[in-house]
């Protein structure tokens, strides 16, 4: 069974309409990429899925569960299954790595396993640093053990390696991937990062105009369309639609 | 309830691990009680009351209202301007166990700067308050601390910015401290800065508790005109509060 299930999914802000109709399936242990230039409703649409933005019309099934139908404390236990990491990524800056993860082991209950995520994503080296001395690399690399620590359904990730270098992004892609592998889970990922779509990603959805304007995997798209990379295909197809406009 | 237990340790171990707080709060304030007894611990103030009378309810009243307006106001600003109110808005919590844990930790720290200007009271300019006084002020302290509370909430929720939360709440603690009688007493000061105090609510919750502490509080047209305008306000903050969460 599919871990997300969008149909005809709109979303206004005043007389602009951000989402117009989006469709999206996801299976589980996925790795999918939503892409799509600045304002195009990436934002909008993943918000959604975080069950933090209403939308105004269609369906959002999140693992079998109508997102629209639930109540309060339904959203809170579905929000169980879900986790993100933010660009940029901020916690309580004076709070010591270990101190964040119990912080976050009480937000999730006992399914959050704080001694497998130490050792998983090798923290015990700055256990005790607070995180706001904590390196980019290493901020990401505490904000993916939180986001993994409680064994997520869904991992959204917006941006997760901007401004790493080549070697930590390459460190954080095999954190996630195996993580992923392990709980047969699904990975949505918002990036600007082309190369990453296509070594990692599964699938990928470009979104414009508020629409889902392609959905196949990086090794189809490239077929189809004759393009030699990702990035190729963006910008052309991106630049096609700025042209036409 | 165990959430809400680790929350509140954790907003606890924030508070007193940032300087930028505890120097506005903690230090600041005691520093300048003490300093101005020295300075004028002899004069008689508001009729025929002595400095550790006048200043130690109001120097309880400056810690408060400086916890209120830094550690939970500008505090909210900057958990929302980094992203951090979001992450922990896509976790199964209740934001209102974030909001209580920040109430609680808010309420302990005001507490403890009533306990530590009282003890300093005590032990360096000999304070004396009666059992009953003593308790009814800490009644009508934890009231006030409430209604700083909800202000405060509805003056923060305009800001999206730390930049300009900062700016506002460096600024306000410099206007309240002038124009609420903490420093120099308003009625000796030009008229405008009379009239800026009579606007400043801080300036009527100061007179209210100064009065409650030393037991001279009474219902006249002047605590009356206080205890609406407080009132107003903070009718006026729950309403504001209300409608941006419903947004």
């Amino acid at each position: 069974m599919p871990n997300i299930i969008v149909k005809g999914l709109k979303k206004a802000y005043g007389n602009k309409q951000v989402l117009k109709g989006l469709d999206f399936t996801a299976e589980q242990g996925e790795v999918i990429a939503v892409i799509g230039k600045n304002g195009a409703g990436k934002s909008t649409f993943l918000e959604t899925l975080m069950m933090i933005r209403d939308f105004d019309e269609g369906t959002v099934n999140l693992f079998g569960k109508d997102v629209g139908s639930l109540g309060a404390k339904g959203v809170r236990e579905l929000k169980k299954d879900l986790s993100i990491v933010l660009q940029p990524t901020n916690f309580y800056k004076n709070l010591r790595v270990k101190e964040l993860l119990e912080l976050f082991r009480s937000y999730y209950g006992k399914s959050a396993d704080v001694k497998a995520t130490i050792r998983d994503f090798e923290l015990q080296e700055h256990l005790k640093t607070p995180f706001d001395k904590l390196s980019g690399g290493w901020k990401q690399r505490v904000a993916l053990a939180i986001a993994f620590m409680s064994s997520p359904k869904l991992v959204i990730l917006d941006e997760p390696t901007t401004g790493l270098d080549p070697y930590m992004r390459d460190v954080l892609w095999k954190n996630i991937i195996r993580h992923n592998k392990e709980h047969n889970g699904t990975i949505l990922l918002s990036t600007h990062y082309m190369d990453e779509v296509e070594r990692y990603c599964d699938k990928v959805m470009l979104i414009h105009e508020g629409q889902s304007n392609v959905f196949d995997t990086p090794a189809n798209l490239l077929a189809k369309t004759g393009h030699t990379s990702i990035n190729d295909f963006y910008l052309d197809r991106i630049g096609e639609k700025e042209a036409v406009r | 309830m165990t959430m809400l237990a680790t929350q509140l340790k954790y907003d606890l171990i924030m508070f007193f691990r940032e300087i930028f707080y505890l120097v506005f709060t903690v230090i600041v304030p005691p520093a300048t009680y003490l300093f101005m007894g020295q300075l004028f611990g002899g004069e008689t103030y508001g009729g025929d009351l002595s400095y550790v009378q006048f200043y130690t309810p109001s120097f309880i009243i400056l810690i408060t209202f400086s916890v209120v307006f830094f550690a939970f106001g500008f505090d909210q600003v900057m958990n929302r301007s980094l992203g951090i109110e979001k992450r922990i808005s896509v976790s199964p919590v209740n934001m209102r166990t974030i909001l209580l844990s920040n109430i609680i930790k808010s309420v302990i720290i005001t507490s403890l700067g009533f306990m530590l200007i009282t003890s300093i009271g005590i032990a360096v300019y000999s304070l004396k308050i009666s059992l009953a006084d003593f308790f009814s002020a800490y009644a009508v302290f934890i009231l006030i601390t409430a209604a700083l509370l909800t202000i405060s909430s509805a003056i923060y929720s305009f800001f999206k910015e730390m930049k300009s939360a900062l700016v506002f709440s460096i600024v306000i603690f410099q206007v309240v401290l002038f124009t609420a009688d903490f420093t120099v007493p308003v009625a000796q000061m030009p008229q405008f800065v009379q009239w800026i105090a009579n606007l400043n609510p801080i300036y009527h919750i100061n007179h209210i508790f100064i009065d409650v502490w030393n037991g001279l509080f009474v219902l006249n047209t002047e605590t009356t005109i206080s205890l609406a305008y407080l009132t107003l306000l903070v009718f006026v903050s729950v309403l504001l509060v209300s409608r941006r969460a419903k947004v």
